[in-house]
């Protein structure tokens, strides 16, 4: 009984840090909760659509549907048990009848956000990248806040090398959240991809300003090499002291990026020592 | 003094501990009606919409100062235009609230399961245990207090800190709150204190009727037309590498 009460908190854990450990979350189900679901209690519900998430995800169908049913003598015609009804779909590959289910939602419930994201999904998953676009900017005209929404356009616009566009999207999301320096650099990258003098001073200013919010960022120093480098070459008649300047910023970037190295592959060494005493 | 007073034990099975009951057992009951009677609110589209772009705005707003102005000027051009997302025309609502079909119930509904059992149950113990002197607080108050505690005894020599009837029912109503929500969880809507609040605001603002996004809209408006793009990164270069 301790270990499933212990389980049940790591379930709790996953759920709230938003992990995606599917396999453990199955592995969790097999051994202790399958056999006891009444005694789950009240997280009985919530417990049930995340293990079915994770099945769908390990592609355990099975488990998936015994969820559903469960799920399904509590709340009939939920929308949200439809929803993952057409997840095991989709994980079948039988898209047709999973945006049949997903269509019939929506058209009950027009603002089912869950139901439209994973239509936009389906469609991701058919190769209809433009049709996927065309959505996603219909529903973020809706939703205006969603930031993961504005997270994958930017992503599929970079998969389509329409890099304003997902230039824009970032831009959305750093407004939303400023001070993740994963954003910082993203937007950078995108930057350094258009290229153009001033794309690439912009790249660079974000790439410090990534360094600024995470120390640790490597790649914002690589990013800082390259994009002075690429500046150098770019400009045909520079002053003196402008070139100066680069190469001061490229010896520190590099140094930078060396001391990062030693430090890392010294700690590597520790461990290895360590692992070292430990053997017989 | 008043010492000396002792009070039937008969007093405490059949008064003091039945309305202790009474009160609890009903605000289960209510919770429970409550949720039978809860219709679900729909959200119109329009609403969600309306909501999302407040946040949106803000949000650019507020961090405004992180992205390049270039980019600002685009998104406050969007949004503050002769047809931008927040000069829009709307319908203007004039919809009533009592010609709200779903607001008349709404309301009614409410009623229901507030104010008819407070008047009814309170009503009931007042007529059924009136006149009882219920428990003793365990500490001496001044008169002004007697008004509160001793409702429905009107003895001018009986000491503060004794408590009557009706008034150790209110004490109840409002102070088992916390059991509430030790039994049924937070949120629930058996505390009669808490929707009483809600009902004075509710008289006062009329919340939960759809506002008028045009002030909110309003609002945002002027307050990015006026504000400053203050790029936040123009000296990073240099702050980082004066270290």
């Amino acid at each position: 009984m301790g270990n499933f009460t212990r389980d049940l908190e790591q379930l709790k854990r996953y759920r709230e840090n938003n992990d995606r450990k599917s396999r453990e979350i199955v592995k969790i189900w097999e051994d202790s909760i399958s056999s006891n679901i009444d005694s789950l209690g009240k997280e009985k519900h919530i417990v049930l659509e995340q293990v079915c998430v994770a099945s769908i995800d390990c592609c355990r169908l099975n488990i998936a549907q015994r969820c559903i049913q469960e799920l399904n003598k509590d709340f009939p015609n939920s929308s949200r048990i439809r929803i993952l009804e057409s997840m095991v779909y989709e994980a079948d590959e039988n898209y047709h009848k999973a945006l049949q289910i997903l269509n019939d939602i929506i058209k009950q419930d027009s603002t089912n956000s869950a139901a439209k994201k994973r239509k936009i999904a389906i469609l991701k998953a058919l190769g209809r990248y433009t049709e996927a676009i065309k959505e996603l900017t219909d529903y973020l005209k809706i939703f205006m806040a969603d930031v993961e929404a504005w997270q994958e356009l930017s992503e599929m616009y970079i998969n389509e090398h329409d890099y304003s566009k997902a230039a824009f999207c970032v831009e959305e999301l750093i407004l939303h959240n400023p001070h993740n320096h994963l954003l910082h650099q993203r937007y950078a990258d995108i930057k350094y991809t258009q290229g153009g003098l001033e794309n690439l001073e912009m790249a660079r200013t974000y790439y410090y300003q990534t360094l600024k919010l995470n120390p640790k960022n490597i790649r914002a120093l690589y990013g800082i090499y390259l994009t002075t480098t690429a500046l150098l070459n770019f400009q045909k008649n520079v002053t003196q002291k402008k070139k100066d300047s680069a190469m001061k910023v490229i010896d520190w970037t590099l140094k930078q990026i060396k001391k990062r190295y030693s430090e890392a592959s010294e700690l590597e060494k520790d461990i290895e020592e360590a692992l070292a005493a430990l053997e017989i | 003094m008043t010492a000396d007073l002792i009070v039937d034990p008969q007093i405490r099975f059949w008064v003091f501990l039945p309305i202790v009951i009474i009160t609890f057992l009903v605000g289960i009951l209510r919770h429970y009606v409550s949720i039978l009677l809860s219709s679900q609110k729909k959200v119109e589209m329009q609403q969600l919409a309306d909501s999302q772009l407040i946040l949106r705005a803000r949000a650019l707003r507020e961090n405004c100062g992180h992205i390049p102005k270039g980019s600002f000027l685009i998104r406050r051009q969007a949004f503050n235009k002769e047809d931008g997302y927040l000069m829009q025309k709307r319908p203007p609502v004039t919809q009533n609230m009592m010609t709200d079909p779903s607001m008349m119930t709404d309301m009614l509904k409410g009623n229901l399961t507030n104010v008819l059992p407070m008047i009814i149950i309170g009503g009931w113990i007042n007529w059924m245990f009136s006149g009882f002197i219920t428990t003793k607080v365990p500490f001496p108050l001044t008169l002004r207090f007697k008004s509160m505690l001793q409702r429905g005894i009107e003895l001018s020599h009986l000491d503060a800190s004794w408590v009557s009837s009706a008034s150790w029912y209110f004490l109840n109503v409002f102070g088992l709150r916390s059991i509430y929500a030790l039994v049924l969880g937070e949120n629930n809507a058996a505390d009669q204190s808490r929707q009483m609040q809600e009902q004075m605001q509710m008289t006062g603002a009329a919340s939960g009727m759809p506002a008028d996004p045009k002030i909110p809209f309003k609002a945002e408006w002027e307050a990015l037309e006026i504000v400053e793009h203050q790029w936040k990164l123009a000296d990073v270069e240099k702050e980082l590498l004066q270290e």
